[in-house]
């Protein structure tokens, strides 16, 4: 084992010390005091006057947003973390061939993993924006529509827009995983495969997924957590308008808590998040666990 | 694999010439055809106080459809009359009525019409047909004596004819969509700019050309009038050049190859490469270009070009004193602290998950993941009131504090990939010495696993540097605010200086993205190397 003696017991647990100091307080303080708010009552002003057991979670319940968020945040989840699964996984494999101008394409590809997501929705804001949005401007300066379109005509419109926003700000962080998976895979497995007469897609099915696998799982265990928690790209770009018809669970409890002054039945929300985001990793590990085992 | 016979080679050959010969024989068919199809009002008469079968409306309509016999075409078919009858009441109650006349003709231009037209598109389709020409040539030049040799035999100055007539064909193919895209420009965007007032330098050439075009010169100063009520559509013809040339590359690399399929596969993988890197660099593409246009050029519905007409710098400037450098400042503090105190509290932690055997040891990891499941996000309320009672509201320390902790997960789990694929044999031969493990880890294995702890600071540097959502909770102070939460003041509700905000945003953003483009290689690898072996 590539490991060194220790001297005394409590010796790893002095190390791990500062690491654990600082997330107790900044993390497990706030996860309590989340827990804490979600069963209290807590007035106008934002004292807390003690609890009163599930009234948050029955109020975040009767919230008349609830029911579209919920089913907004399945579809921002799945379609986000799906697709660009998918097309991280394509991009990888493109990324991973050989070909003039890869090292460029690379540098190019990490770009929206670097930028800020506040500045990304920022941009893509302007990009659809009405009439004078650059994207009507670059398609007809260029002659590819004839006339201005009208790329938000709909809030669904709209959120199909923002899902494609957290799809391309996805696709970097998925590309690169799997690209270090592709990377790691011994040629000789490829090697035999071509002995034994397999061709793209089967090398691709019975080699490169089942050796990406583990990669790929931890990437879509984070995404699932990211995309989920995710906030600036809908916060910028509508605001949940209208009436929280494209508000995810994240947007709609960060209103709740900050504006509309409802600090109750939004840390109940928090909760409700955190236990809908534990059952989906869970579930998500645990399957493909399984697979591996079977 | 198994070289093919000589005569293989010459019936794959002669299939694949006779193919490629039948899609360039298509391709001037269909120039002949027409590639457009216009209706177009070519006359309009509109009769006020005239109702159907009066004086005046037979006088009218005498004219017209002497208007009409007037722009039959060389066959002898009149253009087809609409008239429009509106009736109404007017306060009086007396009943009037105008009639509206119309004379629509359907104009198709064929190819060859477009090529002597002059207009862009048909120097497009002239330039498409130059290449089928050169490719044919070529195809003829490279099949020469060596049609019965196997593809792996050819020598190069046999394929290299054939490969580059693959190419001209791909490159005519291309020129199809761009001749729509112009014929949209030509026809559609140029006329309405014109029509609204905004006419771009070369419209009255461009007018005078489409007159010659489609009304042979009879339009004079009316043409942009007429062009206003031009309905076009492309015809079958030419989606089946579109086609005819698609065959053509295909027959050519066919010639050139002989297994087309590693060929496509090529073609795919860097049309794919060249759409994915367009689709990327857009928005930044974007961010530049707006960045240095004008207020009023930002929101221009007509604006006309791809770059600002005047790059406006003073933006930078006006950026300057609106607080940027403070917000900037502010960020880089942040980011420093953060990266500090996350690595200080991480590379212990790391060091001990990677190099000792501990009870809890996998119980730590859960709960580093766990901690990961918690965005600051969903916690904001309970963040805001840990740094009231702490007294870190509103200030850059609380951000610090919150990002390293944040951070913390990445920080172990980079490191720990970094820290395990590194043999410890030389810190075990330290500790043999003498040496405390603290001094083993500092002297021995830091050094050795920099690449990884530059990696690492450099990712949680960005991270904080692109942290939004915590920021714009807790600080309220115009003068605390970092870069990411400080561009919002540019996006106010009811007024968004576009120019101010990407001006700023560039200035945020392309350290960052040059700092990540240095690490990309190895972050990847970590990230991996962290998770599989967790």
């Amino acid at each position: 084992m590539n490991t060194i003696p220790i001297r005394h017991k409590w010796e790893p647990y002095l190390w791990l010390l500062p690491s654990l100091a600082l997330m107790c307080v900044f993390v497990v303080f706030p996860i309590g005091i989340v827990f804490k708010l979600s069963v209290s009552e807590i007035s106008k002003s934002g004292v807390v006057h003690g609890f009163i057991g599930l009234e948050n979670f029955r109020a975040a319940f009767r919230d008349p947003a609830f029911g579209t968020v919920m089913l907004n945040t399945a579809v921002w989840v799945v379609s986000v973390v799906g697709l660009s699964t998918l097309l991280g996984f394509i991009t990888a494999m493109a990324l991973n061939a050989e070909f003039f101008g890869r090292k460029v394409a690379r540098s190019i590809v990490v770009f929206p993993w670097a930028t800020s997501l506040v500045i990304q929705a920022s941009v893509w804001n302007y990009i659809i924006k009405g009439e004078y949005g650059n994207l009507n401007n670059v398609l007809l300066n260029l002659g590819v529509i004839k006339n201005a379109v009208n790329w938000r005509a709909s809030y669904q419109i709209e959120f199909a827009w923002e899902c494609g926003v957290g799809i391309f700000v996805t696709i970097p962080f998925v590309a690169f995983t799997v690209l270090a998976g592709l990377q790691s895979i011994d040629d000789a497995y490829y090697e035999a495969a071509t002995v034994d007469g397999a061709g793209f897609w089967r090398k691709l099915w019975n080699v490169t997924i089942p050796l990406v696998k583990p990669s790929l799982t931890v990437c879509t265990v984070l995404n699932i957590i990211y995309v989920f928690n995710s906030f600036p790209i809908i916060y910028t770009i509508t605001k949940g308008a209208p009436a929280n018809k494209t508000d995810t669970m994240v947007t709609l409890l960060y209103m709740r808590a900050f504006y509309d002054n409802q600090k109750g039945p939004a840390t109940a929300m928090s909760v409700i998040g955190f236990g809908i985001l534990c059952v989906c990793a869970g579930a998500y590990m645990m399957i493909t666990m399984r697979k591996e085992e079977g | 694999m198994r070289p093919n016979t000589p005569e293989v080679v010459r019936r794959a050959n002669a299939l694949a010439l006779i193919a490629a010969l039948l899609c360039a024989a298509l391709v001037v068919a269909c120039l002949c055809l027409p590639l457009y199809s216009f209706s177009a009002t070519v006359f309009a008469k509109k009769s006020g106080n005239t109702f159907v079968g009066d004086e005046k409306y037979k006088e009218v309509r005498a004219e017209v459809e002497a208007e009409a016999r007037a722009r039959a075409d060389a066959a002898g078919t009149l253009p087809e009359i609409v008239e429009n009858v509106t009736e109404r009441t007017n306060s009086k109650g007396e009943k009037t009525s105008m009639v509206a006349f119309e004379v629509r003709q359907v104009m198709r231009r064929s190819g060859w019409q477009f090529i002597a037209s002059g207009l862009p598109g048909g120097k497009l389709l002239l330039a498409a047909l130059i290449a089928l020409v050169l490719a044919l040539i070529l195809l003829g030049a490279g099949l020469a004596g060596a049609f019965e040799t196997d593809w792996p035999a050819l020598p190069g100055g046999k394929r290299r004819p054939r490969q580059i007539a693959a190419a001209l064909g791909l490159i005519a193919l291309i020129l199809v969509p761009v001749f729509m895209m112009s014929c949209n420009l030509s026809f559609s965007r140029h006329i309405k700019l014109a029509a609204d007032g905004f006419p771009k330098p070369g419209t009255d050439a461009l007018l005078h050309k489409l007159d010659a075009f489609l009304y042979g010169g009879t339009a004079g100063e009316n043409t942009l009038n007429l062009m206003g009520g031009v309905n076009y559509r492309p015809t079958w013809a030419l989606y089946g050049m579109l086609a005819a040339l698609a065959g053509f590359t295909f027959c050519g690399v066919l010639l050139a190859d002989g297994h087309p399929g590693a060929t496509m596969a090529r073609a795919l993988l860097y049309a794919f490469i060249i759409a994915l890197c367009a689709l990327i660099l857009y928005p930044y593409y974007v961010m530049v270009i707006t960045g240095f246009r004008s207020n009023a050029e930002t929101t221009d519905m007509y604006f006309q070009h791809l770059l600002p007409t005047k790059w406006v710098w003073s933006n930078l400037s006006d950026i300057i004193n609106r607080g940027v450098p403070r917000y900037l400042l502010n960020s880089l503090l942040l980011s420093v602290g953060a990266t500090a105190i996350a690595l200080l509290c991480g590379i212990p932690a790391a060091y001990a998950m990677a190099r000792m055997n501990f009870a809890g040891k996998k119980a730590f990891l859960g709960f580093v993941i766990m901690s990961q499941m918690f965005s600051p996000v969903v916690l904001l309320v309970g963040i805001s009131r840990l740094m009231n009672s702490l007294g870190l509201n509103d200030t850059v320390w609380g951000l610090m504090f919150i990002n390293a902790a944040f951070n913390q997960a990445f920080a172990i789990w980079l490191l720990r990939g970094t820290f395990v694929s590194i043999s410890s044999e030389m810190e075990q031969a330290a500790c043999i010495d003498g040496c405390s493990t603290v001094s083993a880890m500092l002297r021995v294995l830091l050094p050795m696993a920099a690449p990884g702890i530059v990696t690492t600071l450099i990712f949680v540097f960005i991270n904080a540097w692109n942290e939004y959502t915590i920021s714009t909770v807790l600080i309220s102070t115009a003068a605390n605010k970092p870069i990411t939460v400080g561009i919002t003041q540019f996006s106010s509700f009811n007024m968004i200086e576009w120019q101010y905000l990407f001006a700023a945003a560039l200035v945020a953003t392309i350290p960052v993205v040059i700092l990540f483009m240095c690490i990309e290689k190895h972050l990847a690898a970590g990230l991996t190397a962290g998770g599989v072996k967790g």
